[in-house]
């Protein structure tokens, strides 16, 4: 089995007046916390922005695609890798796919549903043939299926999922044997502070009235609030490498990828009213061996408006970070943190040390990736 | 368990912004109870320790519960959409006679659901059961196989998660941990009530003789065979310590259960 090793991301983030993640009333999400009103945005929300950064960044092989044209893609792999004509492709490709028994659909080649998979395993199946395709083209169809009935084409769908899956889990109700535990746990992200739920009374005025008319076009409120949401994850590496079939070099690039998404990523929910996409303040990832800590206890007592908010939760979660450590005695493999807070101000000093002594010098993100890689990369080879 | 074999007591503490502890939640409406349930913390242990949803859970099941409401929080209702991001229409419930589900009519992109979470809540569990298990659970739960969860994958715990094992009955080791709220919380109350060195929480324990029956003990996780049988519970009032020292001015009050205090009579 992997060595043990969970990733705990946390991210200090403000974000202007804005709406992310709206309930049925249209209003943002809110909770209780530490006896006073916080801003919310859901796990599952902010998991989707995290998702989709992640899947136009990926590279091809991979990214996953639903659909119902399994067949065709195989085929065209298989001439892609092969001298085979197109037809002969075909005939192994349906061979291939028969053997795992999907209905047909109505057109001829297609799946009756939509099968969701990763490229890099439909590449792997192409491969089974790539070295034999001539032979197998030149059999009559009895000795074909035989033939290819002997190739592990159902592993290859069971195991080397694609990254995405392998991250964010997936269900399939009606193939329980092909569900993928999620191996990333993304809390719901909440305000280090008390919040109030304000409104946006808005009115519209029609530019086609005449002289003579007078009043809105429309009117209407948007729920509103503004807030330094403290963000976290976790990621499980063993669960992750095992989705990944025991890919450790896999899994390190969709942790460091995980990590650049998850950081990056927000939801969109009435971006155009009100253009909130910020960058955090403060990313800290901390590599444990023991168990994910996730320190949201920083701000059970809620931070004060006159302290600066921003940079009075970083100094925050660097105090608890630090004393978490000190108390439970269960020191991290290792620390590292990227911040946009500078020494040189007076307001921000202390806030700078505090974030050094907790989680070393501020790297610059991409330097906060590359430390990341290697470190689990060097705690990984000494355990083997 | 045989009745020579020495027992212990593992103590949880089930703190974090947000917990969910279902216990009948099958379709679109996911509820919580106001208090943890046996198959969410049997389910954590059984994570910690890394078993998997196939395995075994007899052991676990047959653990001895008690929970104390240390901080009871208040229900959160979570409006929750569920859509294919790539614009697809959503599947129905219903399925062909071949077991595929059938796509909606008219198309269906966005589906409701509503989650409830427990929220600000912190609750003492105790588990009680063969020395040599929690020992290994106790182990388990600190050097966890899964990233651990307080009922809902997204309930993320603060720490400390286990306050460590304590010998004697479940029913002790309940009345001896001092009282787990917030500082703010404490604080509050403590100003309302003389400082006392003691307060009344309210306490659910697995109980034979029991009043209460809860359909909440786990006999299979396996995803398509999940299955539950009922337990007798007991529900009390027990006194913890709070920690606090008794203000002599004013006369200690244990803040226990007092219908009409809601009223501000």
């Amino acid at each position: 089995m992997t060595r043990r090793l969970y990733i705990d991301v946390h991210v200090v983030q403000t974000v202007p007046p804005a709406n992310l993640n709206r309930d049925d009333q249209g209003n943002p999400k809110e909770a209780i916390y530490g006896g006073v009103r916080r801003s919310r945005a859901s796990s599952q929300a902010w998991k989707r922005a995290t998702r989709q950064h992640f899947d136009a960044q990926a590279p091809q092989p991979d990214r996953s695609t639903r659909t119902k044209r399994i067949t065709q893609e195989l085929t065209n792999r298989i001439t892609r890798n092969t001298s085979l004509d197109r037809e002969g492709a075909d005939r192994i490709a349906t061979q291939l796919l028969a053997q795992l028994g999907f209905s047909q659909g109505k057109k001829a080649g297609d799946t009756a549903y939509l099968l969701f998979y990763g490229n890099a395993q439909l590449d792997a199946v192409a491969a089974l043939v790539t070295d034999h395709a001539g032979d197998l083209a030149a059999l009559d169809d009895k000795a074909l299926t035989e033939a290819v009935n002997e190739l592990p084409v159902a592993k290859h769908f069971e195991t080397g999922h694609p990254m995405g899956v392998a991250l964010f889990g997936r269900m399939v109700a009606d193939i329980p044997k092909l569900n993928v535990d999620a191996a990333v746990q993304v809390a719901h992200a909440l305000s280090t502070h008390e919040t109030q739920l304000e409104f946006d009374y808005f009115t519209a005025v029609d530019d086609q009235n005449e002289k003579d008319e007078t009043g809105a076009g429309m009117i209407g409120t948007i729920g509103f609030n503004s807030a330094t949401l403290y963000r976290y994850a976790t990621v499980g590496f063993a669960q992750l490498t095992d989705n990944l079939g025991g890919d450790t070099d896999a899994a390190l690039d969709a942790l460091d990828r995980f990590v650049d998404s998850f950081t990056l990523s927000a939801p969109t929910g009435y971006q155009n009213s009100f253009a909130h996409r910020t960058r955090p303040s403060l990313v800290a990832v901390v590599v444990r061996t023991d168990q994910p800590v996730n320190l949201v206890s920083a701000f059970e007592e809620p931070v004060t408006a006159e302290a600066g908010i921003q940079a009075h939760s970083a100094r925050r979660l660097a105090e608890e970070h630090i004393t978490a450590t000190r108390v439970w005695g269960d020191e991290p493999l290792c620390v590292a943190a990227s911040h946009t807070f500078t020494a040189g101000e007076p307001r921000t000093k202390d806030t700078v040390d505090s974030l050094t002594q907790a989680f070393g010098e501020s790297l610059t993100f991409a330097d906060l990736r590359s430390t990341l890689r290697a470190r689990i990369t060097t705690a990984l080879e000494g355990t083997q | 368990m045989t009745p020579s074999e020495p027992t212990s007591v593992l103590l949880l503490r089930l703190s974090a912004p947000l917990q969910a502890w279902g216990d009948r939640s099958t379709f679109n409406r996911r509820e919580t109870r106001p208090e943890p349930t046996k198959s969410g913390v049997v389910g954590l242990l059984a994570a910690a320790a890394g078993r998997s949803r196939h395995a075994a859970l007899d052991d676990l099941a047959g653990l001895a519960l008690g929970i104390r409401i240390d901080q009871p929080g208040s229900i959160l209702r979570d409006y929750h959409t569920v859509g294919d991001y790539r614009g697809q229409p959503l599947l129905s419930a219903a399925v062909t006679a071949k077991g595929v589900q059938k796509p909606t009519s008219p198309a269906k992109r966005t589906h409701i659901t509503h989650r409830f979470y427990l929220q600000d809540a912190i609750f003492l569990a105790a588990v009680e059961g063969p020395h040599e298990l929690i020992t290994t659970l106790e182990h388990a739960v600190r050097h966890p196989a899964f990233p651990l969860a307080l009922g809902r994958r997204s309930c993320a715990p603060t720490q400390p998660l286990t306050l460590g094992q304590r010998n004697g009955t479940l029913l002790e080791a309940l009345r001896s941990e001092p009282w787990q709220a917030t500082p703010a919380v404490r604080a509050r109350w403590g100003r309302k009530n003389g400082h006392a060195a003691h307060i009344d929480l309210p306490a659910t324990l697995d109980d034979p003789t029991g009043d209460d029956v809860r359909d909440d003990v786990p006999l299979s996780f396996a995803p398509t065979t999940r299955t539950f049988t009922t337990r007798r519970t007991r529900h009390t009032y027990l006194q913890a310590p709070t920690g606090l020292t008794p203000d002599p001015a004013q006369p200690p009050t244990t803040g226990g259960h007092d219908p009409f205090a809601l009223l501000g009579w």
